[in-house]
């Protein structure tokens, strides 16, 4: 497990705003190997998103504020290249697949010339050529007749269909890294299962490295194989996605997975977390989530507890993390 | 007609009866041929005072259009809904007035259904204003009541719906749809705009309420989880049709409807370890322009076979409390398979 494709190193990004300033990502680190899939799971606003532009080095300064250690793409660094150099890492390197395919794609442009155009831009290929390898990564993603397919505009296309575009044209040139920021949200159920289908057969074949940005740990069970937690900027837990979810340690993991109905649940009341997210602008001292934490204990107000590392890689940020030691 | 189960109770607070909506769909050119969206297509059902009562489904099964039927936003084509014992679209406008009162709906996303330019006062108090016969103080004790029902405090009384996140939000939407005390209540989607941690904080408030004020719940939903725990009678539709029907204990404990199955088993669970065996759904949801003349699902169903695509299925009893619409479970009966069976079937499209 050396082959280390992204690693970030104390990524902190902040945006200006009236009346202080919104710390979004507060020093986070991130590593991904060959083949893996790591899953960036968080609510809106603790700042997963950001992570995964900032990544992309897609924030723009200003408005944001960005300081990275290091940013490494497969033995690479990225830190200081210009925006040129980046436009060529973009695409061929990693790309990125996008929530909303509606927005992502170019209303006015058939979705083959929007893949032809990742090849006649990163690779020499004259259009013909381009238009074959078009097709065949559509047919890749399982869009039926790809070859009449590729001749239609998004709107043309369901949910399902574009979504699948957008995973075909992320995979065109075989990137190392691909970063999914909520693929599957705005899908159907069972459309959100052939989707995920897709995408991790693309990912397992192809020995991508992904980073899987979403909310809903359903989809991380079935996709990840590492798991970060984030909270308000923060990472709280890094576990594999089989230690997490069979013995989460950080109450706030705890809490997300109890409050997610199961159909295997009987009627009873939903488990809650109380109070929401604090606001960006105004955290609270000590351990973010102890206002809301059902552990809090001794110095929880008073101080940010340290991302601790455990064995096997395992990281925890918490004063009075659970214990939960199996007995065997 | 679909026969209504034995499941159903014999006083309603609301019947509905062989309701079915289309929509127009503007022509492609002028003279053009008329179509329509069935949005909902001969849906039969009865709703008890005091229970939850869910319709699940993908977007574009009609399960919105469904509620909106129900409390008088969409004038059925065919069909009636009785709310009360009286027939709602039949109604003088002031008695439809009267009884729209009773029912209140509490919409999905908490940012377009609240007026960003108004107080969280003026928000609640609207229906008061809009009735009519309450002073001001009557009014502002109301509220009052309500906010600190739905765990809001009296300090928001004047901010602004920009001020509060989206569960505060909801919570806003819940204490504007309870003021006039309603008896019927359609929650369309009321979680799946928000955080996974506020989700559950909404739901127990919803419960609580229905509990305290004796409310009947239409709890319209795509997550099957939420519907197994909270409705006693559930819904199952696909592209306007109802698939299966029943007491919520029996359909999910045996599911019939090759529909719902693949439904339940594309449910993502959180539980790693046990493996379930999934059922992967081919293709997308047809249009609901000119849905399939026999069963809506034969398209995409793994174990359509001849004569699905030309018959109708009809709603048929599985069980005590458990209906369900597939030729798989009724079969064909001697006429269907005279009239329809002969025809050549079409074969299945590959998707």
């Amino acid at each position: 497990m050396t082959d280390t494709v992204l690693e970030v190193r104390n990524l902190k990004v902040a945006f200006p705003a009236p009346g202080g300033v919104i710390r979004a990502v507060e020093g986070i680190d991130l590593t991904t190997t060959k083949g893996e899939c790591v899953a960036l799971v968080g609510e809106s606003g603790c700042g997963k998103s950001v992570t995964a532009l900032s990544v992309m080095k897609l924030l723009r300064t200003p408005p944001s504020v960005s300081r990275i250690d290091k940013l490494q793409l497969d033995g690479r660094d990225l830190t200081h290249l210009t925006e040129r150099d980046m436009e060529r890492i973009r695409g061929k390197d990693m790309a990125m697949i996008f929530q909303d395919a509606m927005t992502a794609l170019n209303p006015v442009m058939t979705v083959g010339k929007q893949i032809d155009e990742v090849y006649r831009r990163h690779t020499k290929m004259s259009r013909k050529q381009a238009r074959e390898e078009t097709v065949k990564a559509l047919e890749l993603v399982g869009v039926p007749e790809a070859r009449s397919r590729a001749d239609s505009f998004p709107h043309e296309l369901s949910g399902g269909m574009r979504q699948r575009v957008l995973i075909a044209l992320a995979f065109a040139c075989m990137p190392k890294l691909i970063i999914a920021d909520e693929p599957t949200t705005s899908l159907d159920v069972t459309i959100q299962a052939q989707v995920l289908d897709v995408l991790k057969s693309m990912q397992r074949d192809h020995d991508v490295s992904a980073l899987l940005i979403t909310h809903d740990l359903s989809v991380v069970a079935n996709m990840a194989d590492t798991v970060y937690v984030m909270y308000s900027g923060k990472i709280v837990e890094r576990a594999a996605v089989l230690e997490l979810f069979t013995d989460p340690r950080h109450p706030y993991t705890e809490g997300l997975l109890a409050s997610v109905p199961k159909l295997s649940d009987d009627k009873q009341a939903f488990v809650q977390i109380p109070d929401t997210v604090p606001h960006p602008m105004h955290k609270p001292d000590g351990c973010y989530f102890h206002p809301r934490c059902s552990h809090v204990g001794f110095r929880c107000d008073q101080q940010m507890p340290r991302l601790e590392t455990l064995q096997n890689g395992r990281q925890i940020r918490c004063w009075h993390p659970l214990r939960q030691e199996r007995v065997t | 007609m679909t026969v209504k189960g034995n499941w159903q109770s014999s006083d309603p607070l609301l019947e509905m009866d062989g309701v079915s909506v289309d929509f127009p769909v503007k022509r492609a050119y002028p003279f053009g041929k008329r179509r329509w969206i069935q949005a909902v297509t001969d849906v039969s059902l009865n709703i008890a005072e005091g229970e939850t009562f869910g319709i699940v489904g993908e977007s574009g099964c009609g399960k919105s259009t469904l509620g909106n039927a129900m409390i008088g936003m969409v004038r059925p084509t065919a069909g009636t809904v009785r709310f009360q014992g009286d027939d709602l679209y039949a109604l003088k406008p002031k008695a439809f007035k009267e009884s729209r009162r009773n029912m209140q709906m509490i919409f999905q996303d908490p940012f377009s259904s609240l007026n960003p330019r108004f107080s969280v006062y003026d928000i609640i108090k609207e229906p008061m204003y809009i009735r009519g016969g309450a002073s001001e103080a009557e009014m502002k004790a109301k509220v009052l009541e309500l906010l600190k029902l739905v765990g809001l405090d009296e300090e928001d009384l004047h901010r602004n719906p920009s001020d509060f996140s989206g569960g505060q939000r909801q919570r806003i939407g819940i204490a504007r749809a309870i003021v006039l005390n309603p008896r019927f209540l359609i929650c369309d989607e009321p979680v799946s705009g928000l955080d996974v941690s506020v989700h559950a904080q909404i739901m127990n408030l919803l419960m609580e309420i229905q509990e305290r004020l004796n409310l009947t719940y239409v709890f319209i939903s795509h997550n099957l989880a939420v519907v197994k725990n909270v409705c006693q009678n559930v819904l199952v539709m696909y592209l306007g049709k109802v698939m299966e029907a029943g007491t919520s204990d029996a359909l999910f404990a045996n599911p019939q409807h090759p529909y719902t199955k693949a439904l339940l088993s594309a449910v993502l669970d959180v539980d790693v370890e046990s493996s379930r065996e999934r059922i992967l759904l081919k293709g997308d949801t047809p249009s609901p322009i000119d849905p399939p003349k026999g069963c809506r699902f034969w398209q995409r169903c793994p174990f359509a076979m001849k004569g699905c695509e030309t018959i109708p299925a009809e709603l048929v009893d599985v069980e005590p409390g458990h209906q369900i619409a597939c030729h798989l479970i009724s079969g064909f009966s001697a006429e269907q398979a005279a009239a329809g069976l002969n025809e050549p079937a079409a074969s299945q499209p590959e998707s």
